[in-house]
């Protein structure tokens, strides 16, 4: 069912990313399986996934390199909470012309696919809106997840997937965006693990109300000599510590 | 025959495996302070397959801060079992994710230092200081260099840390340095803020 033009389910979505309306499991979408659901952003992540994405790393589904969307550029970044089966999205593209087009409900995808390979579609997500060349889509969706593409096996492409899988192996999943102009993909990345949550880079000895304000001091003092008599005093901190 | 590429992937692997404790777990200044390197930063690179990074350019290896009279070798940081980053264990040393972006690539560099250790400041003590303008040197493996600018900082909770605005893929170069803000938590044992340092490459004229 390939068309360029929106299909209910994507009216849907797409109203859901704009309006923060939440859809019902399963409310217009084809298909049997139940589809996934717009949700707030958990408190939570059991881990985190950034996409660069580019116009040279397109392939078509025969599994031949093909032609992005020249000068485009995307970044996806993905916070999973594995344990909730929730995936939340920030995608931001530049360059990248709708119409969108593709099979699934949505051109925005996750492929189960290495680098250089094809693959199924086992995300679909809202696809970027905006004015101008940048175009961003961001929400939170809970699965079971479906893509609207019937697989090899008569099933949705999305059906029996699980966020865990990314998490096992994330290189071997990679995102993408088509369009009219660009069907195979406009632009195109692998996904790579990125931190969850903050970064513990302190243990509290310049805290206040640490106890030992002469280490305040002492520290400020330090920090001013640094600053004003060069590398000295911080070369030979770092001597002493390595 | 390009270790760099390697390198990154079993960085990443080793993050992943490592549970490095983060230094302000157990509040015990003397064995986090200990002269043990990271984990990480002393793996051998071993061979590893498939990488999409085949054009990755060479990692950082020191970065200087002018006008903190700053400047330090850096080392490698993975993602440490709970999924945060890792930190370095020795608060006089600064580390970089070696899964993220590198100097003169795409996405983000991310350096990370400790503000204090249990006694006294740490490396990044003073980058609170840098505001827009500041200039930060990074000198990569193979030589090369990027002069960066400051262009803005941010304090973010440790609660509900916004991972992509810090960690997300950026489509140019960029670079970020974090350390920790606000509060400090003495039952968690750890700050509850972290300042992180926007800057972008300086534009030649």
């Amino acid at each position: 069912m390939p068309s360029p033009s929106r299909t209910p389910s994507q009216r849907l979505l797409a109203a859901a990313a704009a309006g923060g309306l939440t859809v019902a499991a399963g409310v217009g979408l084809a298909g049997p399986a139940a589809a996934e659901t717009e949700v707030d952003r958990p408190s939570s992540f059991t881990s985190a996934f950034t996409v660069n994405a580019t116009p040279d790393t397109i392939i078509d589904t025969e599994g031949n390199p093909a032609e992005g969307a020249p000068g485009a550029t995307g970044t996806f970044t993905f916070m999973i909470n594995s344990d909730e089966e929730i995936i939340c999205y920030e995608i931001t593209t530049t360059g990248v012309e709708p119409p969108y087009e593709s099979p699934a409900k949505t051109a925005t995808h996750v492929h189960e696919a290495n680098a250089g390979e094809g693959g199924p579609p086992r995300l679909a997500f809202p696809n970027p809106t905006g004015s101008g060349d940048t175009r961003t889509s961001s929400g939170c969706l809970q699965g079971p997840f479906t893509t609207g593409l019937e697989g090899e096996d008569g099933a949705d492409t999305g059906e029996g997937f699980s966020l865990a899988q990314i998490e096992a192996n994330p290189a071997g999943f990679s995102a993408d965006t088509h369009t009219a102009e660009f069907p195979a993909g406009a632009v195109r990345g692998q996904l790579t693990a990125i931190p969850v949550g903050g970064v513990d880079t302190g243990m509290g000895g310049m805290a206040a109300g640490n106890g030992d304000q002469a280490w305040v001091a002492a520290g400020t003092a330090a920090a001013g000599l640094a600053a004003v008599g060069g590398l000295l005093v911080w070369r030979r901190r770092a001597s002493a510590g390595a | 025959m390009r270790p760099a590429s390697r390198r990154i992937v079993t960085a990443l692997a080793v993050g992943l495996l490592a549970s490095l404790t983060a230094c302000a777990g157990d509040g015990s200044g003397a064995d986090l302070s200990a002269p043990g390197p990271s984990a990480s930063a002393e793996s051998p690179p071993a061979s590893a397959d498939a990488t999409p990074l085949a054009a990755a350019p060479a990692p950082p290896a020191r970065v200087r801060i002018p006008r903190l009279g700053l400047a330090e070798d850096l080392v490698d940081l993975g993602i440490a079992a709970t999924g945060e980053l890792e930190v370095p264990a020795d608060p006089a040393r600064v580390g970089w994710f070696a899964g993220g972006g590198r100097p003169g690539g795409p996405g983000p560099t991310v350096l990370v230092g400790h503000l204090d250790s249990a006694t006294g400041p740490a490396v990044f003590a003073r980058v609170p200081d840098l505001v827009p303008g500041d200039e930060i040197r990074v000198r990569s493996a193979d030589g090369g260099r990027v002069v960066y600018v400051v262009t803005r900082v941010a304090d973010f909770p440790q609660q509900g840390f916004p991972t992509e605005a810090v960690f997300g893929s950026t489509p140019t170069d960029s670079l970020r340095l974090i350390t920790c803000t606000g509060p400090y938590d003495r039952a968690a044992g750890r700050y509850t803020e972290n300042r992180v340092v926007y800057a972008e490459p300086h534009s030649v004229p």
